[in-house]
């Protein structure tokens, strides 16, 4: 048979040649920032999957970054990457079965986009049993439904943090002379687990006079999320409060506030401090922020993993002194509310440090002006956190 | 010859792959051994049982309604739909559990047998509705077909996702845009790839059956050849149609269930989206003509599995953002496949690669992607030498190229 | 000063292949200025890729091309253009799209001072070739929406518009009426008087022997002879182009004339297109057993759609009865009229018989699948040996079964889709202009098939444009014109001037 030389046989080798070619160069270089882990030869990977893309998640990268150097990962063989999701459960799904077939994966740290999503768990267990170290970061699983779905998780608690976001949402009403009234939430995706451990958080501690009026996703879409907040307020022209859930929600509300002008109608709190937050914070749209610390998730990330990989057991013991007792398997990293400079030493500011001296004490929380914590960001060369 | 003529040896000779067959099956073989050597980990090596698993899970998961897309691609129409029918599918299934045993699924507990599979056949039920409501927009509302599954790519997923928040709403405590899938008869088709690789074998044969050996199948490739004649020669062509719409839809309604077992979960808003052009693609890499009326099962078949070969090859190669580059590669490797097999020949020798206008300005881009995409894997000194040199490397070829065209002289005529 | 008689073109020693075929071999040719050049030869016998080399659209493997003594290169259309050569092709090469106007002027529209277009220009320039061609056709016209003949017209405006001095017309008058075909001529008597040199393409004996000055014969890529028209004779002609001797056949001499199998009675369609071509009024005509009905008229008589009602292939309503075999029928779908034996051959094979992805065998049997089944699948054996008989009795040539239909030539082709129909067994044929587009030894063989199935007691009614063929095979003719029926003539009774006078009386 002719069709060895066959002309369309040559140009497939053609493809395959030209395709691979260009990226079969790329064998070991992962990623143009890890410049210093080329010295050494790498044998081995951590993985971080996120759920999405945000910036959020290349400050986590830096913590990361940062707790590699720290913990000297290079001269260990090892390198930490982060691969970023496209906001799919299927996408985490694929990510680790890829990852079960490849032999030199030592820990896999996930921020799971889905609580109850039986597959993801279930690619968890699979890596585990290969031997792979898998916790969950920033996002977990539901613990009630799969509780040997991971051993550890690292991040905000969520429900902690809504409570704070819900407290200082009431403060602020309150000194307002807004006694009720109704709020709507907005986030990437309900069904989230931190989405909603927070959303239910900050309905609890709002309290019984304020009314929960609608709870709305946008799926990544950060134009969706412009037109949710527009939806919103023409729905429900009389809301008095409107909360963001994600970091990049927390932009898109004040933008549309501004854009309607009507800011002095509607108190705005948020989460997370996107860049663009910040900005709007210090021009007066955010009224207040609870701001989780992503940077020490990655760097808490990188020793916790290192200490799996290596059988460091005073490691694992100081992070997880109560392991045995529920909630002993999650390390939180601290939050903080930042309030705007104009409140600091005002008496008659809608909160003040005095307000929430109970949770600062016990260590969870930290008040900070927006000037000081921007300079803490300057400090670490952050944009946001 | 009295031997060819028994059945099965008939069979064998009418199977045997065209040229083009033969072509992507040899490609698929140099890939995985391409693959296999520039992969570090040498994955296919050390682990070839799990990355075939992988490969033939999600070969099997395209090719079901890509036999879907062939039909309807032979039968001279389009399906752009069968992405949003994946959604529909799968949240019917799970929205008719919930209904069915709301305590079950809400408590990840087993829903019985029965209620699985009156379940699937609500899905597939589905899929003959979706294809019956094609049929009618395009034969009676005389809706060219692109517009009429334009219209049910947006609409399916929009409906399915209403109807799961719905539903939701009514059987849950919340509003939901999800719902999870936790019966056993999902998992162990998650767990077993031979569930899904199976029913795609049989599938394939059973089409390959149809469209070969069958009349219906004969009429289709007439209805795709040519409508007009087609109906001139007696044939209901609405019937046709009507088959393979239904068809189209219902492979794609079958696949939904795969994907809700595979994702544990049925999420209309974004499960399955874009998935329609795979199909397409290994549809057309495999043989099927877009003008219809000409395409092949074996061919689809390998379509589907060369798509997911490289898929899975810059994924090995490329093992941190590996998706970053996939969309490219799969774009160019569907380009030039499809160019071969539908036998253009570039390689003639009166054609010029680089005519006239177009073809210089077209010298700048070809330069600009060879050396954006070396700066980005290989460093920014090596991507500026690639760019220049290509852009050398083709003005070259421009000028050899308008020399030998312009020997052959221009003669104006003179009164 | 260009005289008379200088050469204006001389084609000497071309060849051209085709993988697979030699299309000419050392071709020579040498056309006067100011004469019309006749080029005569079968289907593959080459005249169209000779023309098409003159006019830029090939490039010769071999030989050399002398334009006014000039030794020249085509490479493309508009190179031959600037020679002054214009080639009027015999598939139209329209935009249905646009406009006439703008047709004609494709590619070199008018423009104003500030570069748009200038469509008074156009329309005018256009009305004034439309005149010189008197055709009625308005240039802001959608092409689309005109007839086959007038499309062909608006074509050769075009080329007219180009002022070429050398005009090649391959086959112009296949798809005009007689009346058209007759102010063509006019109007090459028009361009020769004004010095053009017309190459003329063409295997319509009386067409050649009128307007010719000398004819060139061609057979299989050979040049035959050149010679003078008034020395020599039609059936010479047609015996150098086939080979052979064609012998008028005495077609129609036994009439065994049997039972009425189809009678129609007042049809009447109101078309819903807004032309007025769909339209039937009280349409009535009978065929027997055996015989031959010859439907004669312009185009746009209404021809087609009678034989399409009767099919069931329009979406039209009707009135009126049609029955057959004595039962009355109604049909809606093609497959009933085939079931029930009556079937039809469409007019335009490429757009509506041919299925141009399947081959020989697929297109034969594609109406008679059910009879090729064995144990509830298709058998490649059944459909083979079912095959092969009409392909004996029709006399298909092919280079093999499982050639794609496209390698077949015109006529061939038409073959298979008559086979087609043939395998149902139907007891009554319509046939829509069956001989266009096919050449002489192809056309006598239909024939010789027509006289065979009639002769087994099929019912055959025929439609054409070619007065001759109907006047060779029908046994009675009736003419349509404007949706009705306005004569009918028994064999002996009928000839051209009589058909065309009650075809194109309103």
């Amino acid at each position: 048979m002719s069709f060895v030389f066959s002309r369309s046989m040559r140009t497939y080798c053609l493809i395959f040649l030209i395709g691979f070619g260009v990226t079969g160069c790329n064998k070991s270089n992962v990623n143009p920032q890890d410049k210093t882990q080329r010295t050494r030869k790498v044998s081995q990977r951590f993985i971080f999957i996120t759920n999405g893309d945000d910036p959020y998640f290349d400050v986590l990268n830096a913590g990361l970054q940062a707790g590699a150097e720290k913990f000297a990962l290079a001269d260990k063989g090892l390198e930490v990457v982060m691969e970023k999701n496209n906001a799919t459960a299927q996408g985490q799904i694929d990510r680790l079965r890829q990852l079960v077939t490849q032999a030199d994966v030592a820990g896999v740290a996930i921020s799971v986009i889905q609580a109850e999503n039986v597959a993801i768990v279930e690619e968890m267990k699979r890596l585990t049993e290969k031997g792979v170290s898998v916790i969950t970061v920033d996002g977990d699983i539901n613990q009630k439904l799969f509780s040997d779905g991971r051993p550890y998780y690292i991040g905000t608690d969520n429900s902690i943090a809504g409570r704070l976001l819900g407290t200082a949402g009431r403060k602020v009403l309150e000194s307002r002379g807004i006694t009720e009234g109704g709020f709507i939430q907005f986030t990437g995706f309900t069904d989230n687990d931190n989405a909603r451990a927070r959303m239910n958080g900050c309905r609890e501690a709002i309290g019984k006079n304020y009314s929960e009026v609608d709870r709305m996703a946008d799926s990544f879409d950060h134009s969706r999320a412009r037109d949710n907040v527009r939806s919103a307020l023409v729905n429900h022209p009389d809301v008095k409060a409107l909360v963001g859930i994600w970091a990049y929600n927390a932009p898109a509300i004040a933008e549309v506030v501004a854009e309607r002008g009507i800011r002095d109608q509607v108190s705005i709190f948020t989460f997370d401090a996107a860049a663009q937050a910040i900005e709007h914070m210090a021009n007066g749209n955010i009224d207040c922020m609870i701001v989780q610390n992503p940077f020490e998730m990655g760097v808490q990330t990188v020793r916790l993993l290192l200490a799996m990989q290596e059988g460091q057991d005073a490691v694992l013991t100081s992070m997880f002194p109560d392991y045995d007792q529920p909630g002993g398997d999650k390390f939180t990293t601290g939050l903080r509310l930042i309030i705007p400079d104009a409140w600091e030493n005002d008496e008659d500011a809608p909160i003040s440090k005095k307000d929430l001296e109970s949770a600062v004490s016990a260590g969870t929380l930290e008040v900070l002006s927006l000037s000081v914590f921007r300079e803490w960001l300057k400090k670490y060369g952050l944009s946001s956190s | 010859m009295k031997l060819w003529s028994s059945f099965p040896l008939h069979a064998v000779r009418k199977w045997w792959p065209s040229n083009n067959e033969w072509s992507l099956l040899v490609a698929i073989v140099l890939a995985i051994v391409f693959t296999a050597i520039v992969d570090t980990n040498h994955t296919y090596f050390f682990r070839p049982m799990e990355s075939l698993r992988d490969i033939a899970r999600n070969s099997a998961m395209l090719g079901i309604f890509s036999l879907g897309a062939a039909v309807v691609i032979i039968a001279g129409g389009i399906d752009l739909s069968s992405g949003s029918m994946i959604a529909l599918s799968g949240t019917v299934c799970s929205v008719t559990m919930l209904s069915l045993a709301p305590t079950e699924m809400m408590a990840f507990k087993p829903v019985g047998s029965a209620v699985v599979l009156i379940a699937v056949l609500a899905s597939l039920l589905t899929g003959f509705f979706v294809g019956t409501l094609h049929t009618w927009l395009i034969t009676v509302v005389r809706l060219p077909p692109f517009i009429a599954t334009l219209a049910t790519l947006v609409g399916l997923r929009s409906f399915a996702r209403a109807v799961c928040e719905s539903s939701t709403a009514v059987l849950t405590p919340t509003k939901s845009a999800l719902i999870n899938v936790a019966d056993p008869a999902f998992k162990v088709v998650r767990e077993n790839v031979w569930f899904s690789v199976g029913t795609f074998l049989v599938l394939a044969f059973l089409t390959w059956l149809m469209l070969s050996r069958t009349v219906l199948g004969r009429h289709l490739k007439a209805l795709g050849g040519n409508e007009q004649a087609a109906r001139l020669a007696g044939i209901h062509t609405e019937n046709v149609k009507w088959f393979a719409y239904c068809f189209g839809a219902m492979t794609a309604a079958l696949a939904g269930l795969f994907y809700i077992a595979n994702e544990s979960v049925a999420a209309p808003v974004n499960q399955g989206r874009g998935h329609e052009l795979n199909a397409i693609a290994a549809a057309v890499v495999g043989g099927c003509s877009l003008s219809g009326g000409v395409g092949t099962v074996q061919g689809t078949v390998l379509g589907a599995f060369f798509l997911r070969v490289v898929i899975d090859a810059v994924s090995k190669i490329i093992k941190t953002g590996a998706d970053v580059y996939e969309g490219l590669i799969v774009g160019v490797v569907v380009v030039l496949a499809v160019t071969f097999a539908q036998g253009v020949n570039g390689l003639r020798q009166d054609r010029r690669f680089l005519p006239g206008a177009l073809g210089l300005c077209t010298i700048p881009v070809l330069a600009l992607l060879a050396g954006s995409l070396a700066s980005m894997t290989t460093g920014a000194a090596s991507g500026l030498a690639t760019g220049f040199t290509a852009f050398i490397a083709l003005v070259a070829l421009r000028i050899w190229e308008s020399r030998s065209h312009g020997k052959r002289v221009q003669v104006s005529i003179s009164g | 000063m260009n005289k008379l008689g200088e050469i204006a073109v001389a084609m000497k020693g071309i060849t051209k292949q085709f993988p697979g075929v030699v299309a000419l071999d050392c071709v020579t040719l040498q056309v006067r200025r100011g004469e019309v050049h006749a080029i005569c030869g079968e289907n593959g016998a080459g005249k169209s890729t000779l023309m098409k080399i003159l006019s830029g659209v090939h490039q010769p493997d071999a030989g050399e091309l002398e334009i006014a003594g000039q030794s020249v290169q085509f490479h493309s259309t508009r190179d031959a253009e600037n020679a002054g050569v214009a080639i009027i092709h015999q598939e139209l090469e329209l935009v249905e799209e646009l406009t006439v106007a703008a047709n004609v002027f494709l590619g070199r529209e008018p423009r104003t001072r500030f570069g748009l277009l200038n469509d008074a220009i156009a329309r005018r320039k256009t009305e004034e070739l439309l005149g010189l061609l008197e055709a009625s056709i308005s240039p802001g016209e959608m092409t689309g929406g005109l007839r086959v003949g007038d499309q062909q017209l608006v074509e050769i405006a075009k080329a007219l518009s180009l002022h070429a001095s050398i005009i090649v017309m391959d086959e112009p008058t296949s798809a005009l009426t007689d009346a058209e075909a007759e102010r063509l001529e006019r109007t090459i008597s028009t361009l020769r008087q004004q010095g053009c040199t017309i190459l003329y393409i063409s295997h319509k004996m009386d067409e050649v022997f009128r307007l010719a000055d000398r004819i060139t014969i061609l057979r299989d890529g050979c040049h035959v002879c050149t010679i003078d028209k008034e020395g020599t004779t039609t059936s010479e002609v047609t015996g150098w182009m086939v080979g052979r001797e064609i012998t008028e056949h005495r077609f129609r001499s036994q009439q065994a004339i049997g039972t009425c199998l189809l009678e129609v009675e007042n049809l009447c369609v109101a078309s819903q297109d807004s032309r007025q071509s769909g339209q039937l009024h009280n349409v009535s005509f009978r065929v027997h057993a055996g015989e031959v009905l010859g439907i004669a008229g312009l185009m746009g008589a209404g021809r087609t759609e009678v034989l399409e009602t009767i099919f069931g292939a329009s979406p039209n309503q009707w009135q009126g009865r049609i029955s057959l075999g004595g039962e009355p029928v109604s049909f809606t779908h093609p497959s009933d009229a085939c079931k029930a034996g009556l079937v039809m051959v469409p007019e335009d094979r490429k757009r509506l018989g041919i299925f141009a992805n399947l081959n020989v065998t697929e297109n034969i049997s594609i109406c008679s699948l059910f009879h090729a089944m064995r144990n509830g699948l298709l058998s490649k054996q059944i459909e083979e040996d079912i095959v092969a008989e009409p392909i004996h009795q029709v006399g298909i040539k092919a280079p093999s079964l499982t050639a794609n239909i496209s390698e077949l030539s015109g006529g061939n082709q038409q073959k298979c889709i008559i086979s087609r129909w043939l395998l149902t067994k139907p007891r009554v044929l319509l046939l829509d202009d069956p001989t266009r587009g096919i050449d002489v030894g192809a056309k006598a063989e239909l024939y010789e098939l027509i006289e065979t199935l009639c002769q087994n007691g099929l019912a055959v009614i025929l439609t054409s444009s070619e007065l001759p063929e109907l006047l060779t095979l029908a046994d009675r003719i009736i003419v349509m014109a404007e949706g009705r029926v306005t004569a009918e003539f028994p064999r002996d009774e009928a000839d051209e001037k009589k058909i065309m006078a009650a075809a194109t009386l309103a």
